[in-house]
């Protein structure tokens, strides 16, 4: 086996022990997808509510809206937990079996984490879907485009599983030189629900979508459900265009927070 | 030939004051103090290939910051190190191939899955073939007798069992020095034994470099030839195991039972405790021959029982690690030669 094949082979092996793992314990996960079900059920009523009275809201009907809700809660649900097991990894010192291994850092944790995050999106997708056929019928795909509708909004789910774990690490490695770094994905988990997850960015104020979009936030849940609910396939690639330049940009980031922060690693307590 | 080589190794870390009140808190805001630990100061070492070193010192003595400095983990503040001939900071990754560890307060299994999955994962990490890695898999399972829990969750196993897949883990690619960092603790004495066997084995068979931190004295004289004490950052001791041995040869504990009561008052010797008709004393054999003090004891009543014991090993090591700075502990280490 050539050796990038035989790199390439490390990383597809962490990632498929770490869905083993996953799946020994999926059972667990039970409580956060009831309660992903049960947010998926409330908005749907209010957005039942909220649409008794008129059509449209900047061009989303009552369907489209909650729609819109049950694919950019997805992400979040999902792919939230990566700062806190990065973080808690850098600060109980598990972190020396990472940088003791003949492997990069950040392509193993990738590998690790995203992987059963990846698991875990299937399952969320099949209770979000179910739900979403049950309470407002089919999505508002155009007739004879749901065989490219799919595949955009797979590879819009990977990208914004790929940004969101770039962007936790870099804020999970903030804590090589910060004793203390939960505040910083408190502002970014706001921003994230604020900014395109509960509801559409053409609902914000103007100027504040214009500020919007040149934050990586609406790349995260914005994407995926603007693709499902009002597919056009030059939009569409557009928006995975995006995507793709904002996991590139986040990767170069988190690169740059490990090679400033490398240096300062501190394991006390043996 | 020489497989780890630093020259003034050290590292410094720096943490926050925490001020104490509320002015002062706030002040802390702009104006953070820091306090510069120096965990390491200057350590200069040289670890043939072959020799198995015991790395020892008291809690916070840099043992394990030392380990993680030769192992990449951590960057030096200052000096240099050289491990097979790399530099682990900078080789952190080419390093890793020629290096196994096992640090004994953590884990490198998965906690829900049985050790055969961890020693996939290793392989591929590894990038051992998967001929190679049965084959390797098979020669770990039957040393450290692994068959009969391979397939159960590391969650379920007991931590001798444990300790034993993490060190048989640590050994899948053949490494050339294996760094333990506390293998055996929270081990039971059956446990441990096993674990120093293994040790021990891979030492004679395979000419493993084994460099090893522990608290356990029993560890040391069982698996080492050498030991290095640091204390307060720096290199106390560094000699073979049979001279830090001899230390104890030179020191005896006599005990004596008289058949009534005695005067247990020797010449230059105060005793270690005494009763009327008992005492127990520590003679230094550079200062007093013990046929001397035998004599002595003899003329001061008729003696029932009487013992001879070497200075035990472990109080040695506690005189040294009991000192409060470098210069004490270098004074204990020398008072002691």
């Amino acid at each position: 086996m050539s050796r990038p094949a035989l790199a390439l082979r490390k990383y597809s092996v962490i990632a498929s022990v770490a869905i083993r793992e996953k799946f020994a314990y999926l059972a667990s996960s039970t409580a956060r997808y009831l309660t992903y079900g049960l947010f998926v059920f409330v908005f749907s009523r209010i957005w039942a509510a909220v649409y008794a009275g008129q059509a449209s809201i900047a061009g989303y009907d009552r369907v489209m809206s909650t729609w819109y809700f049950i694919v950019a809660e997805l992400p979040i649900f999902s792919f939230s937990a990566f700062f806190a097991r990065v973080s808690e990894e850098l600060k109980n010192g598990q972190i020396v079996y990472r940088l003791a291994r003949p492997y990069g850092f950040i392509p193993a944790s990738f590998a690790e984490r995203v992987g059963p995050a990846l698991l875990d999106l299937a399952v969320f997708g099949a209770v979000g879907f179910a739900l979403g056929f049950a309470l407002v019928g089919p999505p508002p795909v155009p007739a004879g485009l749901a065989f490219a509708v799919v595949p955009a909004l797979v590879v819009s789910l990977v990208l914004s599983a790929c940004l969101q774990f770039f962007l936790q690490m870099s804020l999970a490695m903030t804590a090589f030189r910060l004793e203390e770094n939960d505040a910083f994905y408190w502002i970014y988990q706001k921003l994230a629900l604020v900014v395109g997850t509960l509801i559409p960015i053409e609902f914000l104020p103007d100027a504040a979508r214009a500020i919007a979009r040149w934050t990586p936030f609406p790349a995260i849940a914005w994407s995926p459900a603007r693709i499902l609910v009002a597919f056009e396939p030059r939009a569409a690639l557009s928006i995975l265009g995006v995507q793709a330049a904002w996991v590139l940009a986040a990767a170069l980031l988190s690169s740059a927070v490990f090679a400033a922060g490398r240096r300062h690693v501190v394991v006390n307590g043996g | 030939m020489t497989v780890i080589e630093t020259r003034g190794l050290s590292r410094t870390f720096e943490s926050r004051v925490r001020p104490r009140g509320f002015a002062a808190s706030l002040k802390s805001i702009v104006k953070p103090e820091k306090r510069i630990v120096n965990a390491v100061r200057g350590i200069d070492l040289e670890v043939e290939a072959g020799e198995v070193l015991a790395f020892l010192g008291p809690n916070g003595a840099g043992k394990s910051t030392t380990i993680k400095m030769l192992t990449g983990i951590l960057h030096p503040s200052g000096g240099t190190a050289r491990v097979l001939g790399l530099d682990p900071a900078r080789d952190r990754m080419k390093l890793a191939m020629g290096i196994g560890t096992v640090f004994g307060q953590k884990s490198q299994l998965w906690y829900h899955l049985p050790a055969s999955d961890s020693f996939r994962l290793l392989g591929a990490v590894y990038e051992i073939d998967d001929a190679t890695l049965a084959r390797r898999t098979g020669e770990l399972v039957e040393r450290f007798a692994l068959a009969p829990y391979l397939e159960t969750p590391i969650r379920k196993l007991s931590l001798g069992e444990r300790v034993r897949c993490e060190i048989a883990a640590s050994l899948l690619h053949k490494p050339r020095i294996l760094f333990l960092d506390e293998p055996t603790i929270g081990l039971d004495v059956v446990a441990k034994r096993e674990v120093r066997v293994l040790l021990d084995e891979l030492r004679r068979e395979d000419g493993v470099t084994i460099f090893l931190t522990s608290h356990d004295i029993g560890d040391i004289e069982k698996v080492c030839k050498r030991a290095i004490i640091i204390h307060h950052g720096t290199v106390v001791v560094d000699e073979s195991m049979k001279e830090l041995k001899h230390r104890a040869l030179k020191r005896k504990r006599v005990g004596v039972k008289w058949a009534g009561p005695a005067d247990s008052s020797l010449p230059g010797l105060e005793p270690l405790k005494h009763t009327e008709d008992a005492a127990k004393y520590e003679v230094d054999t550079t200062k007093h021959r013990l046929e001397d003090v035998i004599k002595v004891l003899a003329d001061r009543g008729e003696i029932v029982d009487l013992t001879v014991e070497d200075e035990p090993l472990e109080d040695i090591i506690a005189a040294i690690f009991a000192s409060r700075s470098e210069e004490e502990a270098h004074v204990a280490a020398g008072a002691r030669a």
